[in-house]
């Protein structure tokens, strides 16, 4: 009994375990909402939905959480509507819903059967339908003993009402949803006992981390006025892992200093931000060796939350930071963090000028979801700096933001360092970092090179080998013997120039050397019809107006324009997940309104953005093969199409059918969504932004794989702001702005057109900006390569 | 997309201080449920439907009103079944309706529409981080108080996420719409197995997230400002006060509530 108090204290004790208690209580709020089978057995009381397996399934993977969580999801769940005195029985029914599983497994003596809570056996099975029945017995016993005890309902009508609907879902879904998450949960280390080995706080034998032995003998920093940042032969290795993340790694940081941390992805990036305020090894387990210092503080013995006034850290996905309902409150609850009354004046002057500071002043009433992908990440960056930390980190923090919204950060970023900050910039991608003070390239856990940028823009062939993209411009002119290369198309301008070097300007001698050949007339076949297509979320806002254009088969099309232009609009209307309002859209000639969606995704495929938005599966082999279950394909066609699907992709269908995809990098996952949908077969496949946060090297592996289908027959819609790859591969454009088509043409043509482009809000690549200051539209570095060795054979 | 409740207006109950709503609030909830007779409760209504006009909430009503009539109508439906009535209305079968039954299925209706109305009018007037706060004010575990306006804060992407997985499936060929009750739950893995993983996936760098903000667990007590009470709050309290005051003294005195026998 002492434990279970014991237990359900602990949770509050653990920032994790917060953390999955209101992960779970949203999730069993919001799953209320749209999965509602809509059965209601007492309105506004019971209803029979699926969300109720939830506190059973949770309480069995993850103990205490579970228990608070489902408490607090019924609770939330009341807040969106029926909130009464009654909420307080919901909340203790649902406490002890989510409590008595975890409390009985494997207590229940003869009926118990000492094994994990999957369902493989019958005693397992039996188990878990004691467990059920009992936890769902004493949640409706309490729940109609309150309602009836305010005189709302007969404890007759409800307690069987929610008796039954929690233990037919539970009964139901149970099984099957333990046995795809029990493992996976296992994997990552987050069921309680394994939270709770992690803790600080009440089992000292127990460490978070354990210092190697030293060999030498570290002493704090010598000149604490110049540098802001010390690291001294740091290494760590992650637990349960065999490698160095980080290794050796010695580094120093000025004060005022704006440095880019780059490599590619598992470089060790990340691993060193989270060092530098404490996060290793005080949060994630591992061995750690050698010393950090910010600002003259050990990093590895202060709390976390007491760093955050000297170190502020951005992460990569801007959703993970924002926990307010409103600009000003997420800026205000960092202020409210401190040990200092601030007095309500001065509290305001400080969110103002943070504001201020990130270019968001006059928003403090909004919704943070309501605001832009650049505008919400600078409103993290803001609430970083209202307590004004003297070093701020920040862990790629442009991955998921469209080339405006990175414009955005890297103006506000230079801008902080003119004021005097020191800031730390982790980055794939070093195209956006052109004017930092200095680059550090990180390679398996080590600095492999350390220097001004253009000294690395000149070496293109040494960024390759270290897994980065080099610079389009440099590399244009890579072939060539002199020690500093062009960045900007400026600079390239100048150098061609200096150098007295030609540029080949006649077009019949330029080589075009685009990857795919546009189609040929008489190969023509419509595809992909749509006449006059509007459609609208909401009355107020048309998402998209009167668009018509035909798709031919064969054809490889990039669908570009900034965030909100309606590109993802367009592209669901085109396999039926949205209908169009007005107009039709014809696949195959057929209107999709008339056809099922099953038949449809015979001929469209759909790749979204995310892969972690469709994987759910044990094994990839799964996976894949889902797709060709539903859309009707016969059991003995699938082998052969999930084999061929899977090789498509690079994936080994012998040696990798069982692999969890969870398992998997984002790369990997990426290129299994793309394999399961490709398992169907279809015609067309759609595939949406499929480059967000992968590195130079796992990019070009999807694009090639892309490239692959696309040249086997499949048509190729695309969607990106990654104009480069647009470049590289697309043959025909659509340019969307506010709902509309700007312009429809082949890539050239529209890159030729600046007017065109800017109107839409996009950038042409900067060896197309560069080709343009002599007249031409090239679109690729071979390309620019081939128009300026051409000239120098007439030299 | 947005399912909260709370308007972002600025009238004076928007004003009040997060802890004078939830005094009133609880006052409110206790005098519904001192009385029982439909009069009394209709009377009640009608101050806490002056309160959401106040508050300029009469668009969440609009949203609502389907949800008051049901539980009302379900009320008077249910109720007679279980109460036996000295005054007999029909009779259909062996079953009696009386007088009793339907007056007080009428007034536990309109009991529950005024608790829902009540909590809705707070719910309008009050954003989620006020309610949090307010609570730790009376006690509540700040880290308690804090995964609560969390987890209301996530509600929304997650509802985001789960329109795209949904789509992402559907894309896959799979028929969401037919079927009947188990075939419908059948497909529930494939949505809500996504879900989770993808949670899951983020519970780490959440809590890193937030401890780089400055949540420490363990950390003491968030400093408080100091007792920030208006006028309008003690004019509030006061007529809640009083409100309650007077319905106790009219409970005990037998008035506001139906003798019935089941």
């Amino acid at each position: 009994m002492w434990k279970i108090i014991v237990d359900v204290h602990a949770v509050w004790k653990d920032t994790r375990l917060i953390v999955l208690t209101a992960q779970i209580a949203s999730i069993y709020a919001a799953i209320l909402i749209p999965f509602k089978v809509g059965i209601p057995l007492i309105p506004g009381f019971a209803e029979l939905r699926p969300a109720n397996a939830i506190p059973v399934v949770t309480s069995l993977l993850f103990g205490p959480p579970a228990a608070w969580g489902s408490a607090i999801g019924n609770l939330i769940g009341d807040c969106f509507g029926t909130l009464g005195p009654a909420s307080a029985f919901g909340f203790l029914g649902n406490f002890l819903y989510g409590s008595v599983p975890y409390l009985m497994w494997g207590r229940l003596g003869p009926f118990s059967s000492g094994r994990e809570p999957l369902i493989h056996s019958w005693r397992q099975g039996l188990e878990f339908g004691i467990i059920c029945i009992m936890a769902s017995m004493v949640c409706a016993g309490v729940v109609a003993w309150g309602v009836e005890f305010l005189g709302l309902l007969p404890f007759s009508i409800l307690a069987p009402a929610i008796f039954l609907n929690n233990v037919v879902m539970g009964l139901l879904l149970g099984p099957p949803l333990l046995l795809f998450l029990y493992p996976r949960v296992k994997r990552w280390n987050l069921r309680f006992e394994d939270i709770r080995q992690t803790f600080p706080h009440h089992d000292h034998s127990m460490k978070r981390w354990t210092p190697a032995p030293q060999t030498e003998n570290l002493s704090a920093p010598h000149d604490n006025l110049s540098s802001m940042v010390e690291i001294n032969h740091l290494n760590f290795q992650y637990a349960h892992t065999s490698r160095f993340a980080l290794h050796d790694v010695s580094l120093r940081i000025n004060r005022g200093e704006l440095v880019a941390l780059i490599g590619r992805s598992g470089s060790g990036k990340s691993t060193l931000c989270y060092t530098l305020n404490g996060l290793i090894p005080q949060f994630l387990p591992g061995i750690m060796t050698g010393s950090v210092y910010v600002n003259g503080m050990d990093t590895t013995h202060e709390p976390v939350w007491k760093q955050a006034e000297t170190t502020g850290v951005v992460f990569q996905d801007f959703e993970t930071q924002l926990i307010s309902t409103n600009v000003e409150m997420e800026l205000a609850y960092p202020l409210d963090q401190g040990n200092t009354l601030l007095s309500e004046e001065d509290r305001h002057t400080c969110i103002e000028q943070a504001l201020e500071l990130v270019s968001l002043t006059g928003l403090n009433r909004r919704d943070p979801l309501t605001l832009s992908g650049g505008q919400r990440q600078r409103l993290v960056i803001a609430s970083m700096l209202v307590r004004n930390p003297s070093l701020l980190v920040l862990d790629q923090p442009m991955t998921d933001l469209d080339p405006a919204g990175r414009q955005e950060i890297m103006t506000l970023l230079y801008q902080l360092k003119q004021q005097g900050s020191t800031v730390i910039l982790a980055e794939q991608d070093p195209e956006d970092l052109l004017h930092v003070d200095r680059i550090i390239v990180l390679d398996q856990g080590q600095v492999k090179w350390e220097g001004p940028p253009h000294t690395l823009w000149a070496q293109p062939a040494l960024m390759k080998c270290y897994g980065l993209r080099p610079l389009p411009l440099a590399e244009c002119f890579s072939g060539t013997t002199h020690s500093t290369l062009p960045a900007t198309v400026e600079e390239a301008w100048k150098f061609v120039d200096a150098h007295h070097m030609k540029v080949e300007t006649h077009p019949t001698h330029l080589q075009m050397t685009q990857r795919t050949p546009p189609i040929q007339p008489e190969q023509e076949r419509n595809i992909l019809r749509l006449e006059n297509v509007g459609f609208a979320y909401t009355e107020e806002a048309p998402a998209l107006q009167d668009v018509s254009i035909t798709i031919q088969e064969g054809e490889y099309i990039a669908i570009i324009g900034r965030n909100g232009s309606g590109k993802s609009t367009f592209a669901k209307l085109l396999n039926g997940l949205l209908l169009p309002i007005k107009g039709q859209v014809l696949v195959e000639e057929m209107d999709t309104k008339t056809m099922p969606i099953s038949q449809l995704a015979r001929v469209v495929g759909y790749v979204f953005q995310n892969p972690d938005h469709q994987i759910f599966a044990e094994s990839i082999w799964d996976e894949v093969a889902f797709g060709i279950r539903h859309v009707g394909y016969h059991p003995e066609a699938y082998t052969e199409q999930v084999i061929q699907a899977l090789e498509a992709v690079g994936f080994d269908a012998q040696q990798e059918r069982t692999v969890d995809p969870f398992s998997l990098t984002k790369g990997a996952r990426q290129r299994v969504a793309v394999a399961s949908v490709l398992a169907a077969k279809p015609k067309v496949l759609i595939i949406d932004e499929p480059n967000t946060g992968l590195d130079a090297e796992e990019t070009t592996r999807l694009m090639e794989v892309i490239h692959h289908l696309h040249q086997a027959g499949h048509t190729i819609v695309l969607i990106t702001h990654t104009m480069r790859i647009v470049a590289e591969y697309a043959t025909r454009c659509l340019v969307m702005h506010k709902g509309q088509v700007l312009a429809d043409g082949p890539t050239r043509s529209i890159f030729s057109d600046r007017s065109l482009i800017e109107a839409a809000g996009l950038d042409v690549p900067s060896v197309t900006q560069f080709s343009q200051r002599w007249g031409r539209t090239l679109l690729t570095v071979k390309e620019v390569q081939a128009a300026l060795i051409a000239r120098s054979y007439d030299e | 997309m947005s399912f909260s409740l709370y308007l972002d207006t600025n009238t004076w109950v928007h004003r009040l201080d997060g802890r004078t709503k939830i005094v009133c609030l609880l006052e409110l909830f206790s005098v519904a449920l001192l009385f029982s007779h439909p009069w009394y409760l209709l009377t009640l209504m009608s101050f806490v439907l002056m309160g959401m006009g106040a508050a300029k909430g009469m668009r969440n009503l609009q949203t609502m009103w389907v949800l008051l009539v049901l539980l009302f109508v379900y009320s008077m439906v249910l109720w007679p079944i279980f109460v036996n009535g000295q005054t007999p209305l029909l009779t259909i079968g062996n079953w009696v309706v009386s007088v009793e039954g339907l007056t007080h299925g009428m007034g536990m209706g309109l009991r529950l529409d005024v608790l829902v109305l009540s909590g809705m009018l707070f719910l309008t007037t009050t954003p989620i981080e006020d309610l949090s706060k307010s609570l730790q004010r009376f006690g509540l575990p700040p880290a308690i108080g804090f995964a609560i306006s969390l987890a209301f804060r996530w509600v929304p992407t997650l509802l985001g996420s789960t329109t795209i997985i949904m789509q992402a499936q559907r894309s896959r060929g799979m028929d969401l719409a037919s079927g009947g009750l188990l075939h419908k739950i059948r497909r529930y893995p494939p949505l809500v197995v996504p879900l989770i993983g993808h949670m899951l996936r983020q519970t780490n760098l959440l809590a890193m997230a937030l401890e780089s903000k400055g949540f420490g667990p363990s950390q003491p007590r968030m400093a408080y400002h100091a007792f920030s009470f208006q006028r309008q709050d003690y004019v509030a309290l006061l007529s809640s006060n009083t409100l309650l005051g007077v319905s106790i003294w009219l409970n005990m005195h037998g008035y506001g509530t139906i003798n019935i026998a089941f």
